[in-house]
């Protein structure tokens, strides 16, 4: 196992500013490399590969490519769920849910050398989990979503600032975040913002990317 | 890890079958009566959930059968299971071999000679080939028969498990046809009598 991720401490807050989560489905037939591209020429941080369907093997393949182009931008690269693929691609992270492999345990087989990300179903949730070994917590839905299915009702701006008052890890927002409101995000506590289909179903995603980018810079610069 | 330490008799977990509660009841009465490896199979349930399961398995089991987990090589180390098995578009096995050293059995399933041949070259430990005869399992595809199973262990040095269809009637010749071992889903899991059927694959393993 490698030593201590290069991403933790105040590396890791930077690295959640721009959060960009794939997403097959939504990419307008877009292959995962051409949006990630554009993304992090856009000024993407933190790329997430999230497998919905497809095969494994595909995965692998696709998530190859994408290590390589985050490594080369110095953008940190996450896998969603698969703490084995996480771990097959090198990843810099591995993001888990409510439902899969609980932290402590996936602890167990990733050491010190990944960042776990995780995303509380409950408040409750949210403040323990620094206690079970979460580096980071995406915390959401801020604003209504479609992408997520499963993702629940949206818990607002006033649920960033209750947990980024509780827990001293960085808090990604995301759910139904774009250019316009991701400044309330950033204004509340969060450390960046994580989007899907503001970016990835994007025109443009280069130029979606660079709006969200300047949102969330100004809200850094300018706190109310 | 030698040819006889894998196990000869899987039962593979199927929920269009059964429920996993019921899996493993069944589960446990088909190894008291000889099954030496119980796969959960489970592609549809979240991974904190397989853990949980797997775990329980473990309680009813004991090491009286090794546990495989399909495809989720993650919960494999964590559940600190016996296997894997890898499907043809699962995580390539010499990145799981990378992952998870020597603490895990690898199983690929192979469909074809060029899948055997890759299985040893990236160094699994047992393959698993079919379906030999007509299964409910796989509707509208032609069975290969156990002359397939011959075919794969002239190409293969692992042991290969057969899978597809096989009744206790049918062991001695897949056997004969060079199989280590089988693997069943219907044949205990739709079974009146899952303890007595399992008994039968058994005895049939046995020679009789």
């Amino acid at each position: 196992m490698a030593a201590h991720s290069a991403f933790k401490g105040d590396r890791l807050r930077e690295s959640l500013a721009v959060y960009v989560l794939t997403d097959r489905g939504l990419a307008r037939g877009r292959a995962e490399q051409e949006v990630v591209r554009a993304a992090i020429d856009g000024g993407a941080t933190a790329i997430q590969l999230r497998w919905k369907t497809g095969s494994l093997r595909d995965a692998v393949s696709v998530g190859r490519d994408l290590r390589e182009m985050c490594r080369v931008a110095d953008v940190m690269f996450v896998v969603n769920d698969r703490v084995d693929l996480a771990l097959a691609l090198d990843a810099d992270a591995v993001h888990l849910g409510d439902e899969d492999l609980p932290i402590r345990e996936a602890r167990q087989i990733v050491g010190e050398s990944i960042i776990i990300g995780y995303s509380p179903a409950t408040l409750v949730d949210a403040l323990q989990a620094p206690r079970l070994g979460a580096d980071y917590l995406g915390v959401g839905p801020v604003y209504g979503t479609s992408t997520k299915s499963d993702a629940g009702e949206a818990v607002g701006v006033r649920r960033i600032e209750e947990v980024c008052a509780a827990i001293s890890i960085p808090v990604v927002g995301i759910g139904g975040i774009n250019a316009d409101n991701a400044a309330d995000v950033i204004r509340n506590g969060a450390a960046g913002v994580a989007v899907i289909s503001s970016v990835v179903a994007a025109d443009d995603v280069r130029a979606a990317t660079m709006r969200l980018k300047h949102a969330v810079e100004a809200a850094r610069k300018r706190p109310e | 890890m030698s040819t006889g330490s894998i196990p000869r008799l899987h039962l593979i977990s199927d929920s269009r079958l059964c429920d996993l509660n019921r899996f493993v009841e069944i589960a446990s009465q088909a190894v008291e009566a000889g099954v030496d490896a119980v796969h959960l199979r489970e592609k549809a349930l979240p991974a904190g959930e397989l853990l949980h399961v797997a775990g329980t398995l473990r309680e009813h089991l004991g090491d009286l059968a090794w546990i495989i987990i399909n495809d989720r090589v993650d919960v494999a180390m964590i559940a600190r299971v016996d296997g894997v098995e890898l499907g043809e578009t699962g995580l390539p096995v010499a990145e799981v071999r990378r992952l998870a050293g020597a603490t895990l059995a690898i199983g690929r399933a192979v469909h074809d000679v060029g899948g055997a041949i890759a299985a040893v070259r990236d160094g699994a430990d047992f393959v698993i080939s079919g379906h030999v005869y007509d299964t409910a399992s796989k509707p509208g595809q032609a069975p290969r028969g156990p002359e397939f199973i011959a075919e794969i262990v002239a190409n293969c040095s692992l042991p290969v498990i057969a899978i597809g269809g096989i009744t206790p009637e049918r062991v001695p010749e897949v056997l004969q046809a060079g199989a280590h071992g089988v693997a069943v889903l219907s044949g205990i899991l739709a079974a009146d009598d899952p303890a007595r059927a399992a008994r039968e694959y058994a005895q049939a393993l046995c020679g009789g």
